[in-house]
């Protein structure tokens, strides 16, 4: 192994700032589940990095993976579901203009 | 270094590139559908990434979830929201034909603007903050969106392809990774190991989903059940089939409009545009529906009171 662990990890905290960042700063909740999938995405690499690198023969490390994915996947379609709900409702998808709570 | 270590830190250096960058462009390109795609290619790369690191299955299913599954409800959701191509869209000086096979990508400015998505975001239009954000200003420069924005204010709206940064989250992210970054940089050496993973690592993860984790394997089953059942129940078809018939409901529960003075309250009155920009949507909707506003009145708020208790 050429690359080093560092190097892979760099990579996941990159790609974690960087779906924070879509999380906080977008306005629309698509925009926002796609952030989410960039925070998934990264902890899902940081974990095989760390097994393939620290403990490469138990596997589950890899079956926290596709737990992962597959909340991941369900995560996203109850999100769309609702949104999809939400749109039919208010018209919009921007989270900033669901404002009926507000005082 | 040997020729092997060598394309393993030159395929590592290409993936990290893809999938850093197409989260970067992810987070922000204007236009919600090449967010998607952006995102698919970030997903592509970190599951190049797992196959470098010898994880192949994850790869797989990486490519298979993600991007089969996924992205695609992610695009679905994307042209069935209002404005998808961003607020750009609007103001496009698009000929008819193009307007034509953009449709339902775009809508004509007027209707743009009743909306108003996305059209205040003017204000912070600083583009500093993110280090790699100017690389995504050259694509979609061929769509020329040159405002031809007859008659309308563009105030501080920017015409740029990408969404103003925000500065505070751009700060809290940019900490956050930074920090992260550094903690990984001034720790010392995790202990690795030279083991490297079996050839058939398919298997071995099939027959630990199959012995120890089958508790969890069988509860992502049935995760899976509730939740497809949760999506259809939420997403399924409500009380109001769309919004003009949730508008027709809000409208029969609003207090009767005032009665202007010096004009007879008639319904089919013609009504002066100054006045019809001040009313509300709601009131809008009932003044094209037009007819005395006891039509919507006891009947259809009973009919649809009840369907809303079906829901």
């Amino acid at each position: 192994m050429a690359v080093p662990l560092t190097a892979y990890l760099i990579v996941g905290a990159l790609l974690f700032g960087i779906g924070v960042y879509a999380v906080i700063a977008q306005r629309s909740a698509v925009m926002i589940l796609m952030g989410i999938e960039v925070l998934l995405n990264a902890i899902g690499l940081n974990l095989i990095a760390f097994w393939r690198f620290v403990n490469p023969e138990d596997y589950s490390a890899q079956i926290f993976t596709i737990l992962i994915v597959t909340i991941g996947a369900v995560e996203m379609g109850i999100g769309l579901g609702i949104m999809m709900l939400l749109y039919r409702n208010r018209g919009t998808v921007q989270v900033d203009q669901y404002d009926s709570l507000k005082g | 270094m040997s020729f092997a270590e060598v394309a393993e830190w030159f395929a590592f250096a290409i993936l990290a590139v893809i999938s850093v960058a197409g989260a970067l462009g992810m987070a922000t390109t204007m236009s919600m559908f090449r967010s998607g795609i952006f995102l698919m290619a970030s997903f592509i790369g970190v599951a190049g990434l797992f196959v470098l690191l010898s994880a192949d299955l994850l790869g797989l299913l990486q490519v298979m979830m993600y991007i089969g599954g996924m992205l695609v409800m992610i695009l679905f959701m994307v042209l069935f929201s209002h404005d998808p191509g961003g607020s750009m869209m609007a103001e496009m000086d698009m000929s008819l034909i193009e307007r034509f096979f953009s449709l339902g990508l775009s809508s004509p400015p007027d209707e743009g603007m009743e909306h108003g998505d996305g059209m205040d975001m003017g204000g912070s239009g600083g583009h500093e903050g993110m280090e790699h954000e100017g690389m995504e200003h050259g694509d979609g420069m061929d769509m020329g969106g040159s405002g031809g924005h007859e008659g309308m204010d563009m105030g501080g709206m920017d015409m740029s392809m990408t969404t103003p940064v925000k500065r505070w989250a751009a700060a809290l992210s940019l900490v956050l990774g930074g920090g992260l970054v550094a903690l990984l940089l001034l720790r010392p050496a995790w202990p690795t190991t030279d083991a490297t993973p079996s050839p058939e690592s398919a298997r071995m993860i099939g027959e630990l989903l199959m012995s120890k984790y089958m508790m969890a394997f069988e509860s992502a089953g049935l995760l899976i059940l509730i939740g497809i059942f949760g999506a259809v129940l939420v997403a399924r078809p409500g009380a109001y089939p769309d919004r003009d018939a949730r508008d027709a409901y809000v409208t029969a529960d609003l207090p009767p409009a005032p009665i202007e003075e010096g004009r007879p309250p008639s319904a089919d009155a013609p009504v002066p545009p100054e006045a019809l920009e001040e009313v509300t949507v709601n009131e809008a909707h009932r003044d094209k529906a037009g007819g005395p506003p006891s039509l919507n009145g006891p009947a259809g708020h009973a009919a649809s009171q009840s369907a809303e208790g079906d829901n």
